[in-house]
This record gives structure tokens, sequence and C-alpha cells, in this order.
């Protein structure tokens, strides 16, 4: 079982200082705290500032103990994350979690990473030699994927159900599934799509 | 690699994370068609202990050793004054982990499991348990591991706080940093113990642990000899609380046999 009364303390703490870090997680839904959302921005100085990243979490059973699964559910261009799956390869998240850790430092430590990729390890194998190779075009796709895909968030809500509502999805479904998606344009057609 | 330690973990599921006590004599069996220096040792071993009780060896030995070993202890001695002891060095340890930036939902729930433990090995009140249960409890995962996790955080705690102390010991294990250590080596489960983690767990509980060494190695002279270190906690928790201890030199409770790569319980004649 879950731990969810730790995994409550959690949310709150990591949301408590959200003006700081920018760092949030939210459950995907009400009814189900092994599901979570995760959202980091961008480092600054790196090709993924400015952008907003979502991150699936599922919580296993055994949670604490077990480490939480995350992946990218934002498309992003980075040697150790898949760029098909959003697959995240950390050493926190296999072999080196701890129950010291927590979702929070978990998702800064997923920052890092996209502070300082490490090729020679790499997750995405085409990402990883583009890098060790070709640097400059490395640095100009990862810029393109984050304006292309994590920085649509920018867009007022109003924009994104007009949008969407363009596209002939019922206005009402629209805003209840921007609000379940934590306001990811991206995300909702995608949730609109499959629904 | 991850089949070796799916391998490692098949073959550690096979014996309880706690194992019953054993006559020492069924070490002398493992070994029958072993090397001469270990049959040797072990009739020496024989001669000052009566039994073994064996650990899985999932990486936690140590720590599940000690457990055991500590719970048991209490459960047989009823020292209340120990648990009073050892309960003032667990609210230490809580406020060392609080001050080092440990967020308290990371830990209490661990150190809350443990002292409801202690609590429970004292007959006469409602909780209280026996020997028995107290077997099935440290082979119960659910139980079991926050045990163990609690006093990796004792020792992670420990070794953060008295960082200039332990770093040329780490330095001397490994090439990285304490903070790195505590991160990759003592936090997490499964990872092996050191004498650094022992140390650790030993000063920061307050608890002296006496361990074995059941090695190949041997004397020039020809005489075997089986070596044991005492891990005894300096006077620094004494301060506290010196009139329960005064000078005296502390004597260790806990035996444990450290055979290269593992540790298993040791009990004395």
């Amino acid at each position: 079982m879950v731990d969810f009364a730790r995994v409550q303390k959690e949310l709150q703490e990591c949301n408590r200082d959200f003006e700081v870090s920018g760092i949030k997680v939210m459950p995907k839904s009400d009814a189900n705290l092994a599901h979570l959302l995760g959202t980091i921005p961008g480092p600054l100085g790196t090709p993924y500032e400015g952008g907003s990243f979502k991150i699936d979490i599922t919580l296993p059973d055994g949670y604490p103990f077990e480490p939480p699964k995350m992946q990218f559910a934002t498309k992003v261009w980075h040697p150790n994350i898949s760029s098909q799956s959003g697959a995240i390869c950390l050493d926190i998240l296999k072999d080196q979690w701890s129950p010291a850790l927590t979702l929070k430092t978990a998702l800064l430590s997923v920052q890092a990473l996209l502070s300082a990729p490490e090729p020679d390890d790499p997750q995405d194998a085409v990402v990883a030699q583009q890098y060790l190779r070709d640097y400059p075009t490395f640095m100009g796709t990862a810029r393109y994927w984050t304006e292309a895909f994590a920085m649509t968030s920018s867009l007022g809500v109003e924009d994104k159900v007009l949008k969407l509502v363009e596209m002939g999805f019922p206005e009402a479904l629209v805003r209840s599934t921007l609000v379940s998606v934590d306001g990811d344009e991206n995300m909702a057609l995608e949730k609109l799509c499959s629904g | 690699m991850q089949q070796q330690s799916a391998i490692q973990a098949e073959e550690a599921e096979k014996i309880p994370f706690v194992g019953d006590k054993e006559p020492l004599s069924s070490l002398a069996v493992e070994y029958k068609s072993g090397n001469a220096i270990l049959l040797e040792k072990i009739k020496v071993l024989i001669k000052q202990y009566a039994a073994i009780r064996r650990t899985r060896g999932d990486g936690n030995c140590f720590f599940r050793s000690f457990m055991f070993a500590y719970l048991e202890h209490i459960l047989e001695s009823q020292d209340r004054a120990e648990a009073d002891r050892i309960t003032v060095s667990v609210e230490q340890c809580r406020k060392t982990l609080l001050s080092l930036g440990y967020a308290e939902f990371t830990f209490e729930d661990f150190f809350a499991l443990f002292l409801e433990q202690l609590e429970n090995v004292f007959q006469g009140s409602e909780g209280s348990i026996s020997h028995d249960e107290l077997v099935q409890r440290s082979r119960d995962q659910s139980l079991s591991d926050y045990v163990v996790m609690f006093f990796r955080f004792v020792a992670s705690g420990e070794i953060r706080k008295r960082s200039e102390f332990y770093e040329p010991f780490i330095q001397g294990l490994t090439n990285t940093s304490v903070e790195q250590f505590c991160k990759s080596m003592v936090e997490p489960m499964g990872e092996e113990s050191d004498h650094v983690h022992i140390t650790a767990l030993s000063e920061a509980l307050g608890v002296p642990i006496r361990v074995v060494y059941l090695d190949r190695s041997s004397c020039d002279n020809g005489n075997v000899i089986v070596n044991h270190h005492d891990f005894i906690p300096s006077t620094k928790g004494d301060l506290t609380y010196g009139n329960v201890r005064g000078s005296e030199t502390l004597k260790p409770f806990i035996t444990m046999l450290y055979r290269p790569g593992h540790y298993d319980i040791l009990y004395p004649k």
C-alpha cells in the first residue's frame, strides 16, 4: 500500500514554496493520490529556460520504499530523457532511491539533470550522439522543442479554451479537461482526443 | 549487472529477513569441505559462542541484525534504564535530522515505529509482544524495513552532523564527499554497511557493538586467532546522562559475526 498520509504531507510541503522553487505536484484526480502530475521550470541559462515541463508521476505500492515512477509528459530534447516516451535515466529514480527523498527532491534532481546532461550514460542514443558530435544543432533542437512544447502554457486560459472549442470540442468539457491537466493545452488536446 | 543483482535477490529471498537460532555447529557443517583456516577459526568460535542467527543477505543485514539483537536484548533483560537512555538518544537524532534540514515527514514514521517496537518488548502492557512475535515482526517486511530505514536515518544524520570526524574514513573507502556517501551508500535501502555505518550507529544511539571477523587471515606463527573489534561509543553522549553510565567501560551486549560481505547475529555462551 502506498503511504497516502505521507503523500498528502509531501504535496503540502512541495506546493508551499512554489513561489520560490517553481516546482509543483498535483493529483491527477482527487480520487487517486497514486497518480500525480509534477511541473518543473526549465533551468535558467539552458535551452530549457522559460519552459514549463510536466512530469507524469505514478507511485508504486511500495512507496516510499520503492521510487516514484516519473516520466516527462512534455516532449523534451535531452540525452538522458527519451524523446519518444519521456522516460528518464536518473539514478535516484532507480537503485539510488531512498525513503529519505521526496517527490520534491526527486523533481529537483530531474531539474538539475536538465542543467547537466550526462551524454555518456544516455537514455536517448540519438540525442546523446547529437550532443557529443554536433553540439550547436543539439542546442538548437533542444531550444526549438522547448518553445514548441513547453511554452504553450503561456497562453491565457481563455485563449486555450477558444482554440480547443474551435477544434470542435464542447466548451464545458474543454474547461474541465484543462483544469484536470493543470492548464496544459497539449495534454488537454490529447485527453480530449482519446476521451 | 542487472541480471547479477536479480540472481542475488532471488538467492536472498530463500532465507527470512531474520532466521531461527541455530547451534554454531551449523557453521562448521557449512564449511566442512572448505578452507582449513576457516575451519580452525570455527573451532575457536564454538568454544566461545553458542549459537548463530542468520539474516538475509539483502544489503540490510547489518541494520537488520542490529534491530533484532537490540530488541531481543531489551525483551530478555527488561532493562527499562537502557530503553529510557536510548529514547533520549533517539530524540537527539530527531533533532539532528531537523537541524540538517530533513523534512520531518520523511523520517517521523520510521522513528515512531522503532519507539513503538521498543515499548512493545516490555512485558505487562496491552501492546506487549512475546519473543516469537518479535521474530515474526522482524520477518514482516512492512515492519522490518521501516526499522532498518530508521537506523539508516540515524546513521546518516550522525555522519552528516560530525562530517569532519567521518570524512577521513569515508575518503579511505570511496572517493566521494560525506554528503554523497550518505546519499548513495547510507540512505538507500540495500546498500551494504561498512565500519563507517557501524561506528555512526553505535555513536548516535550510544550502543556498543562487537563484531567478530571470520575470514581467511592468519597469523605468521601458525596460531589461529579469531579477531574481533568492539565499537564503543565515545563519551560525548555521556555528558547528557553521565550519572547513568559513569566512567565504566561499556561492554557490548550485541555481537555480530562478519564474513566478507555479510553480518549475522552471534550468541555468546
